[in-house]
């Protein structure tokens, strides 16, 4: 897996995405600089970073859909004196009530322009993005912008944006999935959408809290006399088979799969994040 | 088990029970599970669900395609008489369709808004439509006579303001100058309108031709169309602002014992006080239930060496995570703010996929 430029880490809520995103972001720093930024608006992985003690290589970004509405408004009138005029009065509220979706629309844009930026330095982007519902939506905009403007600067971008995610050297996703019923149904047909729909070309899964089975049945059998270790050895031996179920679903389905370990320890710390870093670069480094 | 005697008592002047809360963390459970609960004591329960998994939706007899009230059969639940429990599945875009047949002056309106690209891209594009339409469902449910309660599961939020701010932001949109500025044609602007506003509409015009949307002409249309319901939705936040209100509202944020959940409950709390609404209780969901000694296995003849030997590691492995457990509810404890109760729920260490699976985590939630 030859990671792209920008990678977009998103999952269900509770798959560890932010932590899996601040691994990812601190593997990769390892190769080249990197940047993690950070869409989700709680600053989760930037913060999990920086309780884990940041790397020197590892930029850290927080993006708001404000700033870049600012900055395209800027771009596209021309004359200073206006544009800085309707930034200061309520026009935000009038471009914004007239066009849906535009803010989402300009965040992709900042995407696009960070994994060219990327590129000409030979550096990555990781960006922890939100969970996935929103986060389809997020991608969804660009060709929604499209059909809506038929011409015009707006056209332009939206394709341009379209070809980035679309172009597996610039942009990949990862989708984190925890091994349940709900996340793993999520994940593929997040997957779905974002081949079919969206072109996406490089999307790998992120299987997440993986726990070895431990136990045979037999030997969950022989606990008959102990019911309270029974129960526990039978959960376990369950989870693992769920992660076994979950690893084959997601090949199945075509995807890359990068498994996680659970991690068992009193505190989710540098040495958490760094297991998962490792992990993650040994799935990156697999062909 | 503990009989979850002093739960059924907080909630027995309630008529409506909100559960809030980030995604994955189970919302959908607690409210099925705490509706559930309610109706086997005795009382009408309607709940709306969002996004369920499948296994849950089937316990709750429900489909995937269907967004209307059904029945859930207790029969086999040891019911007390009385009691009865329907559920629904949300679907924002009918509800959003629904709310426009209702407050539409005319037929010719309704049509031309439901056919309308900028509805269309609104109803589904625009972030925060399906928790307005959570609360717009909410209020279906509440006019709707013959329920003694409504528990409501909400869309999951990033914060607390997605969706109890939803019906204000979407009033602000709709009654914003910015849509009477678009919505009224050059000879029918109602209201004085200051320079800024025209030179506004000018670059605004500049704007769409620059950008290609050629929207405004759409917009506009669409203002003028939507200008009657305009005072129909007014009414409907003010109606969802009163309820949410009401001293008969439980509002329950929901979160798992992990730091980073922990901390983001104690931010929905924070930010429901801004908007002058109280937390009534915080429920700490998928509890670990307590581990056993490990001295009875270390004793058995019975169990082989190895087997001994991979038990322990596990029992390890879990008493390990436990503590990280421990570590977030004391942060917990001592951010609690005061008059919120902490509610727990413990893990049944399965997705939940029959009612007699939500009468069990119901049968755990507990006052802490």
């Amino acid at each position: 897996m030859t990671p792209p430029r920008l990678i977009f880490v998103t999952g269900k809520g509770g798959s560890g995405k932010s932590a899996v995103a601040a691994a990812l972001a601190l593997a990769l720093s390892r190769r080249r600089p990197a940047t993690l930024a950070d869409l989700d608006r709680r600053g989760s992985a930037a913060g999990m970073l920086a309780a884990a003690g940041k790397a020197d290589a590892l930029e850290t970004l927080a993006l708001a859909p404000r700033a870049e509405l600012k900055a395209f408004i800027h771009r596209i009138v021309p004359l200073r004196s206006i544009s800085k005029r309707m930034l200061r009065s309520r026009t935000f509220g009038y471009v914004t009530a007239a066009l849906p979706g535009l803010e989402a629309f300009l965040m992709l844009e900042r995407l696009r322009l960070i994994a060219g930026t990327a590129a000409l330095e030979d550096r990555y982007a990781v960006i922890d993005a939100p969970a996935t519902g929103h986060a389809l939506e997020l991608l969804n905009v660009a060709g929604g912008i499209r059909e809506l403007a038929s011409t015009g600067t707006l056209h332009r971008l939206a394709a341009a944006v379209e070809d980035f995610i679309a172009d597996p050297n610039r942009f990949g996703v990862i989708l984190t999935v925890s091994p349940e019923e709900l996340s793993l149904r999520e994940a593929l047909d997040a997957a779905r959408a974002m081949r079919e729909t969206l072109r996406v070309g490089w999307i790998a899964a992120a299987l997440n809290f993986v726990t070895a089975p431990l136990f045979s049945a037999a030997e969950v059998a022989t606990l008959a006399d102990f019911p309270e270790h029974a129960r526990l050895a039978e959960a376990r031996r369950r989870a693992g088979r769920a992660a076994a179920d979950a690893r084959r679903a997601l090949r199945d389905a075509g995807l890359g799969v990068i498994e996680l370990p659970m991690v068992f320890a009193a505190d989710f710390d540098h040495a958490g994040l760094e297991t998962l870093c490792e992990r993650l670069e040994q799935g990156l480094s697999q062909p | 088990m503990k009989r979850p005697g002093s739960t059924a008592l907080a909630l027995a002047d309630r008529r409506l029970v909100v559960c809030l809360g980030p995604g994955g963390v189970g919302k959908t459970t607690i409210s099925a599970a705490l509706a559930l609960h309610l109706a086997l004591g005795g009382r009408k329960v309607d709940v709306m669900t969002v996004d369920p998994a499948p296994r849950l939706l089937d316990a709750l007899g429900l489909r995937v395609d269907d967004s209307s009230l059904q029945p859930v059969s207790l029969g086999a639940m040891g019911a007390r008489g009385g009691a009865r429990l329907r559920a629904l599945k949300l679907d924002p875009k009918r509800v959003f369709d629904r709310l426009i047949e209702r407050y539409a002056p005319s037929a010719a309106a309704r049509d031309a808004i439901l056919a309308d690209r900028v509805y269309r891209n609104l109803s589904n594009a625009l972030a925060g439509v399906a928790d307005y339409m959570a609360m717009e469902q909410l209020l279906e449910l509440s006019r709707a006579p013959d329920a003694d309660m409504i528990v409501l599961d909400t869309p999951p939020a990033a914060e607390a303001l997605d969706f109890l701010g939803a019906p204000r932001r979407m009033l602000e949109l709709l009654g914003s100058r910015a849509v009477t500025l678009l919505g009224a044609a050059g000879d029918a602007m109602r209201g004085p309108f200051s320079m800024l506003d025209l030179a506004a509409r000018a670059v605004l015009g500049a704007f769409d031709r620059v950008t290609g949307l050629h929207l405004l002409g759409d917009v506009r249309n669409f203002v003028r169309n939507f200008s009657g319901m305009y005072a129909g939705f007014a009414e409907r936040a003010e109606a969802a602002g009163e309820l949410l209100r009401d001293p008969r509202t439980l509002i329950v944020v929901v979160a798992t014992a992990e730091r980073e959940r922990i901390a983001q409950a104690i931010e929905f709390v924070a930010a429901l006080n801004e908007m002058d609404l109280k937390a009534g209780a915080i429920a700490i969901n998928r509890l670990r239930p307590p581990l056993p000694g490990a001295g009875e296995i270390a004793k058995s003849r019975k169990i082989p060496e190895s087997l001994r030997a991979k038990l322990q590691s596990h029992l390890a492995d879990l008493a390990a995570l436990q503590t990280r457990e421990q570590a977030a509810l004391d942060a917990l404890h001592a951010a609690l703010p005061q008059g919120v109760e902490l509610l727990h729920a413990t893990d049944l260490g399965r997705e939940p996929r029959s009612l007699a699976d939500l009468a069990e985590i119901a049968k755990t939630i507990r006052r802490a």
